[in-house]
């Protein structure tokens, strides 16, 4: 059961990268909603996962 | 002019940089307190230090494993276990633990500390609740730093919460960041969560370690109806109100509750229920959890003097007596901690002989007399082999 909570825990960071990953791709590349209050919003919401990935909150 | 600025690679630029000198900025605040070690000096009657993962081997190398100390007498008699930093924002709980540990002199039996029992809650601050990260203790030889934690254990060592903790055994529905709750996760499994196995080893060095009385040291809201409290498993419950009533005589108010049996994951319920030891919880006032308080600040942890919740004593709203130009002080709610263990042990050895502990620590009089800083050691003066960094 422990190894398996390490998967989860594991998979929820890949998850988190890939969020990261999506986020700073559509703050410099997107289709739609492309005002500047989009990319402070986007550029804001990058920073948890930021520091979720670095294992620092 | 505006399409221009809207697709402007430079903007977004800006925007990302904005968002990194945040992200390095709070961070580093983040990461400092993550990493901060709180300094022990230990009294001469320690004898060993084990760690959590003595009794649960998976807890080895994680946040959540924590050191145990031991302060044997050598001469035949009864076990104490005393528990600080089950919630580390609750900090007179793990002070005391630590002027405890600091000043102890163990005559007869042996007393076990764990001052931070829930390590991980230490590493972080109560989430959106802008909480100071540390308060200071004075002494004649400097400041010294401690940490304000959380209620529930970091999310980085216990991730991703379930949506709906079910303890284990009773299968009882609690609140799902409850599973990070050291005071809801006993009597804990092996294999579980990272706070279920802390509360397993918990209870293995009680059960290993034949600990005959184990209390739990905690704070309460002023305006929570259990503060200024034991709370005790039925077995103790005799011990603990012979000693609410003798501190209520002598020293300070001290109630006593029974712990209710179907409200499952707690100390008091569990210790006793699945060991057998007696089982006993403590609470002192902390107006700084309280709801209805000014701004979050150092000096209400540590002073604890709020007009709002002078207010509130005013119109019946605090289960306890409260002066808003005196507050709750930290050698106040130490103080009472330190001789609420110590009026707890003195019951027990009355009633069970065969387990006396004879062991003296400094008293609430002399923590309001003195205050904490008093007896603290310099560890610049100390031994080396005295000094833990936790």
């Amino acid at each position: 059961m422990v190894a398996a909570q390490k998967i989860i825990y594991y998979l929820y960071m890949l998850i988190t990268a890939l969020c990261a990953f999506f986020l700073v791709k559509h703050l410099f590349k997107r289709k739609e909603h492309k005002g500047i209050i989009n990319d402070i919003v986007y550029a804001l919401c990058i920073i948890p996962f930021i520091l979720r990935i670095l294992h620092i909150k | 002019m505006s399409e221009k600025l809207n697709n402007n690679i430079t903007v977004k630029l800006i925007c990302f940089i904005i968002a990194a000198i945040l992200a390095i900025v709070a961070g580093i605040q983040f990461y400092d307190h993550r990493t901060y070690k709180e300094t022990v000096v230990v009294s001469d009657s320690f004898t060993e230090k084990k760690m959590l993962s003595d009794y649960v081997p998976s807890l080895k190398n994680t946040m959540a494993d924590t050191p145990v100390f031991f302060f044997d007498s050598g001469v035949e008699g009864g076990t104490v276990l005393y528990l600080g930093g089950t919630h580390p924002y609750e900090p007179a709980a793990s002070l005391s633990a630590f002027v405890m540990m600091e000043n102890i002199n163990v005559e007869k039996g042996r007393v076990i500390i764990i001052p931070q029992a829930n390590r991980s809650a230490t590493t972080l601050g109560m989430l959106g609740n802008a909480y100071p990260q540390y308060y200071h203790v004075d002494t004649e030889w400097g400041s010294v730093k401690y940490k304000i934690g959380d209620r529930w254990a970091h999310p980085l060592d216990s991730w991703p919460d379930p949506f709906t903790y079910r303890h284990y055994p009773s299968g009882l529905q609690l609140t799902y960041q409850d599973l990070r709750n050291v005071n809801r996760c006993y009597p804990g499994r092996e294999d579980g969560a990272p706070i279920e196995r802390v509360c397993y080893a918990i209870m293995e060095i009680i059960r290993n370690e034949k600990v005959d009385l184990a209390i739990d040291s905690h704070e309460a809201a002023v305006m929570y109806p259990v503060v200024e409290t034991y709370v005790a498993h039925e077995r103790a419950l005799d011990i603990a109100m012979m000693a609410a009533m003798n501190l209520s005589a002598t020293k300070f108010y001290m109630k006593c509750e029974a712990s209710p049996t179907n409200l499952r994951g707690l100390s008091h319920r569990e210790w006793g229920d699945f060991s057998d030891t007696l089982a006993i919880l403590m609470e002192t006032p902390q107006p700084f959890t309280d709801w209805i308080v000014g701004p979050m600040t150092e000096e209400l942890q540590t002073i604890g003097a709020d007009e709002f919740l002078g207010t509130a004593m005013e119109h019946g709203l605090t289960y306890v007596e409260y002066d808003k130009n005196v507050g709750c002080p930290m050698k106040l709610r130490v103080g009472r901690h330190l001789s609420g263990a110590a009026e707890a042990i003195d019951w027990t050895n009355a009633s069970f002989p065969e387990k006396e502990v004879v062991v003296n620590w400094p008293s609430y009089e002399e923590l309001m007399e003195h205050d904490c800083g008093y007896f603290l050691h310099d560890p610049a003066k100390a031994d080396t082999d005295k000094i833990f960094e936790i």
